[in-house]
């Protein structure tokens, strides 16, 4: 009997030319979306993979020079793209992919295709994840909101109850309908994607399609939301027409209200810093100290340093001070920037735990973080890069500071050659697990789960006690 | 009053009682309010195999109501409504097997034929082994023209969708049958073809319950006619006894300064 009505549901809507068009113009767009992600994270990944080889045969064909001119020659470092980014960007348009990594400075990340767009491109993009989270709910919306409401309104939900059929049969029959009508749309853009994950870079790894699996789970809960909304909404409205501004209300709230709303609050609960601001803080604090954080004195590690070796004259030394004061001078500037980088990381992680929370009262949002999370485009995915690649610096330039000073004397002219930037390895940064992600959103996930039962119980309950007219 | 018994004011006719359950439908001093309104006032009714029963009376009446109640898509305020010997507050899915509706304006889906709104309700009740064969066969029996099965109802015309709504009861194979004014805005030929089918199914043993204000359909269709006046069954007579005139006079008789349109 289910599935009887869901053919019927699936008949009468492929038949009805609103459904036709609409289709088409969500699937045109979800295609030329899904088209135009994957050609951009193929070409940033070549270009990211050719910078990336120039950069390092640049580093290491630098020829002759001193390790701190190298250091403050420095390397790019690429965030690498996830397969999956190509569904959601995630924050990666405004956080950027690259980081210049030098000496003394914790450089802030470029390429950020937000930047350099203009009002009207950050207007107009479309994206998977922006077809997905917005425009597929306003398709469920306009196929089920009359689903029972036209039924009363047209007196066919009294012939069919009238033959006997459990109302939660015809319920689930309306969802399977509208499910069996928007997989006439997704299976196919879903293939095309699974098509674009495991030809693109040789083939997905086991991650990349449990990441897949999981987001496909993510939006599967996320329509399903919506399907048991517009059920609820059709079962208890007065007409098919207040169902449908009803739905619209909730769609609105949802999609353009709250994540406005989320941004405003959570800055306003826990405000950041602009980025002038922050530079302005770094560079007054780098140059006068805070706290206890105090720039090092070279004369002080001169003489604290013969004490150590036992000798009056720093030629005498077994290390160039120089190279010692460097690295003393780095690691005064690392704890400012630890200092400060933390606060503002902390600031965003609360911020974040409000979009979390405010998903209790808009489903987009959970799901918005569950599949920039899976993507690999999420903020707290863009700390763990950033933070490897900071480490990376740390390294790179602690190895560049104590070749100078094991390798050369006070007041001596040295020059490194090409087998010390050779023997530095390259960045290789490995993306976080699965498992960390999910650790990352489980709030969002738990949210996203709330919304299917509660949506679930409200389409039970609404069908149970819906008027017959 | 002449020829009419009225209900409660006089006795029921006198007829030998049968057993509870060769009654297809039943109601037992069944009452239904609506908030202070009292839509259904005691009602006691009982139709048999092979019975057409109409009730008569203006809008308002509680026609509708008491259809409503043997649907079970209303809850009884007190007394119960029985279907083939089932309450229908106890096993409302139970008692719909035996149940077919037939409402004013029979509704089908626009955008599916004649023959596939028929395999789609036919299958909600349970009957999907008849096959397409079968169900052209009964759309047909039910007197829709063959050129017209495999087309959109979307151009149907109200008798043809009526038509299909027989059909549907027929390849439920059910017992009983509820119409709340079926021939309304029916055209002369379409009410007399109408009027043949359900006679064809009262042969077959089914029982007809009919709301209606078509004096003159009750009174050719019906076995029986009861009148309703606010709620109320008023009066109650086996059609075979009565002349045309008569049913009128009393029809407005009982209405008294309510009117009502015939």
């Amino acid at each position: 009997m289910i599935l009887r009505t869901a053919r019927k549901e699936l008949t009468d809507t492929v038949r009805d030319g609103r459904f036709r068009w609409a289709a088409l113009l969500v699937g045109a767009l979800l295609l030329v979306a899904l088209g135009a992600g994957w050609m951009h994270v193929q070409e940033a990944r070549a270009q990211h993979e050719t910078a990336r080889a120039t950069a390092r045969e640049h580093w290491d064909s630098q020829g002759e020079k001193n390790p701190h001119s190298a250091a403050h020659y420095g390397i790019y470092a690429f965030k690498p793209r996830l397969p999956l980014s190509f569904v959601d960007q995630g924050v990666d348009p405004y956080t950027g992919t690259s980081v210049w990594l030098e000496a003394h400075r914790q450089n802030d990340f470029v390429l950020r295709a937000a930047q350099d767009a203009s009002a009207v491109q950050r207007f107009a993009s479309i994206t998977a994840a922006g077809v997905l989270q917005q425009l597929i709910p306003l398709l469920i919306i306009l196929l089920s909101f009359g689903a029972l409401a036209f039924e009363r309104e047209q007196g066919t939900l009294r012939q069919i109850l009238a033959l006997g059929v459990p109302r939660k049969h015809l319920a689930w029959g309306k969802a399977l309908g509208t499910a069996g009508a928007l997989a006439l749309l997704l299976v196919p853009a879903a293939a095309l994607g699974a098509a674009a994950v495991v030809g693109a870079g040789g083939g997905a790894s086991g991650a990349t399609l449990g990441r897949a699996a999981i987001l496909t789970l993510a939006y599967f809960g996320y329509f399903s939301v919506w399907v048991a909304l517009s059920l609820a909404v059709s079962a208890k409205a007065s007409s098919a027409r207040t169902a449908l501004v009803v739905l619209l209300a909730v769609w609105s709230v949802n999609g353009l209200v709250a994540p406005r709303v989320a941004v405003d609050l959570s800055k306003s609960l826990y405000p950041t810093p602009s980025a002038f601001e922050f530079a302005h803080t770094v560079e007054r604090e780098m140059a006068n100290g805070v706290d206890d954080i105090r720039p090092p004195d070279r004369e002080a590690i001169t003489a604290r340093l013969l004490e150590e070796h036992g000798v009056e004259r720093v030629d005498d030394l077994p290390v160039n001070p120089s190279g010692i004061t460097l690295q003393e001078s780095e690691e005064f500037g690392n704890r400012i920037y630890d200092r400060n980088y933390e606060a503002l990381w902390d600031a965003f992680e609360r911020q974040s735990r409000v979009h979390d929370a405010l998903a209790v009262l808009a489903p987009g949002l959970a799901v918005r973080a569950l599949s920039m999370g899976l993507a690999g485009t999420d903020v707290e995915q863009h700390r763990h890069f950033a933070s490897a690649a900071e480490d990376y610096r740390r390294d790179l330039m602690r190895a560049m500071n104590m070749d100078l000073a094991l390798n050369s004397r006070a007041g001596e002219t040295y020059l490194a050659d090409d087998e010390l930037w050779e023997s530095q390895p390259p960045f290789d940064y490995e993306a976080p697990s699965l498992a960390w992600v999910l650790g990352n959103r489980r709030l969002s996930a738990l949210v996203l789960l709330f919304w299917v039962v509660g949506a679930a119980a409200a389409a039970a309950f609404g069908v149970r006690r819906m008027e017959v007219g | 009053m002449t020829g009419l018994t009225s209900v409660p004011e006089e006795p029921r006719p006198t007829e030998a009682p049968r057993p509870a359950d060769t009654y297809l439908l039943e109601a037992r001093a069944l009452s239904y309010r609506y908030g202070d309104h009292v839509a259904l006032d005691s009602l006691d009714l009982r139709v048999a195999p092979g019975e057409i029963y109409c009730l008569l009376g203006p809008n308002g009446a509680g026609k509708t109501t008491t259809i409503n109640l043997f649907l079970g898509f209303l809850e009884p305020a007190s007394g119960s409504a029985w279907v083939a010997g089932r309450d229908v507050a106890t096993a409302p899915l139970e008692t719909k097997q035996y149940l077919a509706y037939i409402p004013e304006q029979v509704m089908l889906y626009r955008n599916l034929t004649g023959l596939e709104n028929l395999e789609y309700f036919a299958a909600l009740a349970g009957k999907s082994s008849i096959g397409r064969a079968g169900l052209r066969e009964i759309l047909q029996d039910a007197g829709l023209q063959p050129d017209a099965v495999d087309r959109r109802v979307s151009g149907y015309s109200k008798g043809m969708r009526q038509k299909v709504g027989i059909a549907i009861a027929m390849a439920k194979e059910a017992t009983t049958l509820l119409l709340d004014e079926p021939t309304s805005g029916l055209d002369p030929k379409a009410s007399n073809e109408f009027s043949e089918l359900l006679g064809r199914m009262r042969e077959r043993g089914v029982a007809v319950l009919m709301a209606t204000h078509d004096l003159f359909r009750a009174k050719q269709t019906g076995t029986r006619v009861g009148i309703m006046r606010r709620g109320r069954l008023v009066a109650e007579r086996e059609t075979a006894e009565l002349a045309h005139a008569d049913l009128e006079r009393v029809y407005l008789e009982h209405m008294g300064s309510d009117g009502g349109t015939i």
